[in-house]
């Protein structure tokens, strides 16, 4: 009977109860379908890694001979290796020339290509091998002839096949680019035997299938000593010591689909986590009202015979039930929609072929906290009801006994009006439940300012970048090795600032972090600023530290470290002079003068203008002219993430204030029933006592959004900490935000405050001052 | 042996650093099958004894037997089991669960029973739980079973109360003020229920009231005042239910 009189109450108290299943479906709904999306990305991803046999090391840094082949292969510990051109070239299309990475091969047996479309590769066979995604947006298949272009000559191929690469999962079209846009720019493979330059294939890379490394996990401590073993065996039987030996973590490629799922994995545990929240509360606000309604209920039942766990069971219950259904069916859902629309979005990004969902047996766990959390919060809410014997649960509740506080007896007091004082007596009886009614506001001001946040943070990082620290309208990118002298003749020529980025390894302490080093040319396009944004000049006196960098090597300024060039041994030492912000590149910058000075030759591989006239540069020394606004235009595909983030929590935030808000209202309202009652028999007017209510509202509500402002800026600097390694994203809230925010939970609050006070028209003065139940 | 004997009584409360008597210091026994009839004014402590009585509450001084028993020192758990074996409460304000049809209240008595489990102290294997359309139907309401309680006047909601309340074949039925709430002939009706199922099924009936009225269809009437009792008197002849006014 008292299950069904479980059900009965549930479909009563409807609107309430519906809140925690919906909090409980909600928290679920989004864990599982994240978990099942990291889950199901990360089996494919390595899935495809095993299948093409992705590389373990790849050794760059000279020309690599066919005797250095052997020699590598003669190593302990080398399983396989292949030696290969990668270059980047032009591809001719009918109306621009796209980048396109072009890699010459001997063999495939490492890093295999896979074929989407058309003929499989063998050695010595004619033709190229065009990424997919390339060969799709314009409209490429296989049979057509194609034109491209390398160190300004142009030869043709027959495309044999579209493919996909284990080492292109994620590449930008440049350094520059933040995002990628694929089909703008693609990737290509063909036989070396196609090298289009007459002086032989410049074979500049080795790629290593090494022993003890495997494709299925992060790489670990175990594969990076073997690296580390490998390297100098390497670098001693090809007789050169300033080599590049790399593994995956050093593959833009790899890593950054590691960081981002790691990032989904953060994010799908903190959706359950706020939801939950949102759930306790609602469990506390519901149970506590539903059992203090029925305290005299309790006491009969007591009489009766029931025992005290029989009561308890039936009334946690209410909570168990509620979220066992609610995760449950969030979980199945989740799996069922939230995976898809994942997956969906980021295989535009990640090229992984069968991305599918996968259930993990976090989503079980997760359930199991999630219906525990529930159980317990239920318990805790009933408890005080349950605790007494039946005679005298059977009496109402006596008053709380309340002492006259010394504010109570000031002349400040005596001036307030009767509202003021009344609500400000209600506040200080029920601490509890206005302390619940704060926090649920609060919680709900801080998704929307951490909403409104991330918008406001893309914008703001996009001007940040490509309006403040880089005020070049164009960047000339050229072509690898070419002379400083040649190099020069532009930056005269266009008026401008000459850049060269190179990877590099830093250390401090324990720590060590891969990064690069940029490389200055005084000028006027590239500007500094601290980690305060605060502008300032990059000093003359020795290098400067990104912020993030500083930070993950826990640097300050003034302290050592110690960095060196990829494919080059040798250590410098030097003083951190100066940190700087800057949100897409993490390493030192310094100028020419202090880079020469550790004995490097200044080679820069880019020139910043704002001459228009480059954009149609076509010089055989130019890879490629990028405009600033094509660089920006990368960063929309973030702002539709952001897009639906913001989306997400907006709903949250308005579930979570509707559902706390009106389940304190509720409360408060059963609690103060007799005294309205009273109130109304004393002569007051029905909108006088509502706007007694609505008094107290307005306080939580502002005491809420206060609490909640600093609460919603933690929360995206965290949501913000958590992106990618390289990326340096701060949380910026610009001051309309706050406006809307607080706007938004004051309106919503008004909405649920003003449908509430509704109810104070139907008291009943005669029932409510003489009944019971 | 009697079924009830109360042995110096007390009940103390502590209100701030003040402590005053509900009850104190009553004995009394009580015998099976007596219609017994608690009289006193607001306050004099008949409810605390009555609460005392179903092991509602515990006496802070004294002993209380029943069958035998000394309920004073149960604990929790064995109030409870002795609240669901030996004792019905009907209550002023009836107390049904509103969610709850007239035959589920009733039925809810099985699930009482089921859960104080087949070891207790108290069963001898030779009660019952009677079937809720019997008790109903002792109660002349087999018609209005499928309605809620409050699809039922203040009378009928009293005689489901008392259904629930015989359907356990208790030994022991106390009713708080059961005509309170009621009109003058709707309270006749309840009375004469009650007397029925004292004189007829031999159970004790302990109602406590205000209404000296009632008191005139009792076996026995104890007088409380000032938290003790002032008088016991056994009636000869007690009137019929039916004749009785207020």
């Amino acid at each position: 009977m008292l299950i069904r009189n479980m059900f009965r109450n549930l479909f009563k108290n409807k609107v309430q109860f519906i809140s925690i299943f919906i909090m409980s479906f909600l928290g679920l709904f989004v864990f599982v379908g994240m978990d099942s999306e990291v889950a199901g990305f990360t089996e494919a991803e390595e899935a495809f890694y095993n299948e093409y046999g992705l590389a373990d090391i790849w050794v760059r840094g000279m020309k690599f001979m066919p005797d250095d082949i052997d020699k590598v292969k003669g190593l302990e510990g080398v399983k396989d290796a292949e030696r290969r051109a990668s270059v980047k070239g032009k591809f001719l299309l009918p109306d621009r020339e796209a980048d396109m990475y072009l890699t010459f091969i001997e063999s495939n047996e490492i890093s295999r290509i896979g074929i989407v479309e058309g003929e499989t590769y063998s050695s010595g066979k004619s033709g190229i091998w065009i990424d997919y995604v390339f060969a799709n947006k314009n409209s490429l298949k296989c049979g057509d002839r194609v034109k491209l272009k390398y160190e300004g000559k142009t030869f043709d191929e027959t495309v044999r096949g579209t493919i996909r690469h284990p080492e292109y999962v994620y590449f930008l079209r440049d350094s520059a680019s933040m995002m990628p846009d694929y089909g703008f720019y693609g990737m290509a493979f063909l036989d070396a035997s196609e090298f289009p330059l007459e002086n032989g294939t410049e074979f500049n890379e080795l790629i290593i299938d090494a022993e003890g490394i495997d494709n299925y996990v992060p790489v670990n401590d175990d594969e990076k000593a073997v690296r580390k073993s490998l390297e100098a065996k390497i670098r001693e039987v090809l007789e050169n010591d300033t080599l590049a030996v790399l593994d995956k973590d050093d593959q833009l490629s790899y890593q950054t689909f590691r960081a981002e799922m790691d990032q989904h994995r953060g994010m799908s545990f903190m959706f359950p986590v706020v939801f939950m929240l949102i759930s306790v509360l609602g469990i506390i606000t519901t149970m506590t009202r539903l059992t203090k309604r029925q305290r005299i209920q309790i006491g009969t039942l007591k009489a009766l015979g029931l025992s005290k766990s029989v009561i308890t069971m039936h009334y946690v219950s209410y909570g168990f039930f509620l979220s066992l259904a609610g995760s449950v069916l969030g979980a199945l859902a989740g799996y069922k929609y939230i995976v898809d629309l994942v997956l969906t979005m980021m295989a535009d990004t990640y090229l992984i072929p069968n991305p599918r969902g996968k259930l993990t047996s976090s989503g079980v766990f997760v359930i199991a906290a999630s219906v525990a959390v529930a159980t317990l919060v239920s318990f805790l809410s009933c408890r005080h009801q349950l605790k007494f014997p039946p005679a005298e649960t059977l009496r109402p509740e006596a008053p709380k006994h309340m002492k006259t506080s010394r504010f109570e007896k000031s002349a400040l007091w005596k001036g307030l009006g009767f509202a003021t004082q009344w609500n400000l007596r209600d506040v200080r009886r029920n601490k509890a439940r206005t302390g619940m009614g704060i926090i649920g506001v609060a919680g709900s001001t801080m998704l929307m300012i951490s909403a409104f946040g991330c918008l406001d943070s893309i914008e703001f990082i996009t001007d940040w970048m490509y309006g403040q620290l880089n005020t070049a309208g164009y960047q000339i990118v050229m072509k690898d090795n070419t002379p400083y002298e040649e190099v020069y003749e532009y930056a005269v020529k266009y008026k401008g600032q000459m850049v060269e980025n190179i990877s590099a390894v830093f250390e401090a302490g324990e720590i060590d972090k891969n990064g690069t080093v940029t490389v200055i040319e005084r000028g006027s396009l590239l500007h500094f600023q601290d980690d305060d944004f605060r502008s300032e000049g990059l000093t003359e006196n020795g290098i400067a530290m990104s912020a993030k960098m500083a930070r993950s090597l826990n640097i300050w300024e003034g302290d050592f470290v110690r960095w060196h060039l990829t494919g080059d041994d040798k250590w410098q030492k030097d003083r951190v002079v100066q940190i700087y912000a800057n949100p897409g590149t993490q390493g030192i910058t310094m100028f020419r003068k202090v880079y020469e000075q550790h004995e490097y030759k200044f080679m820069p591989q880019m020139v910043l203008t704002n001459m228009e006239s480059v954009k149609d540069l076509d010089d055989e020394a130019v890879l490629g002219v990028q405009d600033t606004k094509g660089l920006m235009r990368s960063m929309d595909e973030m702002k539709k993430m952001m897009y639906m983030m913001m989306a997400i929590f907006i709903s949250a935030a308005v579930i979570l204030g509707v559902v706390v808000l009106y389940n304190q209202g509720i409360l408060s309202y059963v609690e103060k029933i007799r005294e309205m009652a009273t109130l109304k028999v004393l002569g007051f007017t029905t909108g006088k006592i509502r706007l007694i209510l609505q008094l107290q509202n307005v306080w939580i509500t502002i005491a809420g959004i206060i609490l909640g402002i600093p609460l919603g800026k933690l929360l995206l600097y965290g949501i913000m900490a958590d992106m990618p390694e390289q990326m340096d994203y701060r949380g910026i809230i610009f001051g309309p935000s706050y406006l809307y925010s607080a706007a938004g939970t004051f309106v919503l609050s008004t909405l649920v405050s003003a449908f509430l006070s509704r109810k104070v028209r139907s008291v009943d003065m005669v029932e409510a001052l003489k009944g019971i139940e | 042996m009697s079924l009830i004997e109360l042995k110096n009584i007390s009940r103390a409360y502590t209100v701030g650093d003040r402590e005053f008597y509900a009850i104190h210091d009553i004995n009394m026994n009580l015998e099976e099958g007596e219609l017994v009839v608690i009289l006193g004014p607001s306050g004099a402590g008949k409810s605390t004894l009555l609460n005392i009585l179903g092991g509602m509450d515990s006496p802070t001084e004294g002993e209380f037997f029943f069958d035998g028993r000394d309920i004073a020192r149960f604990k929790d758990k064995d109030l409870t089991d002795y609240r669901a074996w030996n004792v019905g409460v009907v209550f002023q304000f009836y107390n049904l669960i509103p969610t709850l049809t007239a035959y589920e209240n009733v039925a809810l008595m099985k699930d009482v029973r089921a859960n104080s489990g087949k070891r207790s102290v108290w069963n001898k294997g030779d009660v019952e739980v009677m079937a809720p359309e019997n008790a109903i139907a002792a109660v002349g309401l087999s018609e209005r079973m499928d309605h809620f309680p409050s699809q039922l006047s203040g009378g009928e909601q009293q005689r489901i109360s008392i259904a629930r309340a015989i359907a356990k074949n208790p030994r022991l039925l106390l009713c708080d003020e059961p005509t309170g709430a009621l009109d003058t002939n709707t309270g006749r009706e309840v009375l004469k229920l009650l007397q029925d199922i004292s004189h007829k099924e031999g159970r004790t009936v302990v109602m406590v009231t205000h209404n000296s009225s009632c008191a005139e269809i009792a076996d026995r009437v104890i007088r409380v005042k000032n938290a003790t009792v002032v008088s016991d008197e056994r009636i000869e002849s007690p009137k019929d239910a039916l004749e009785v006014n207020w």
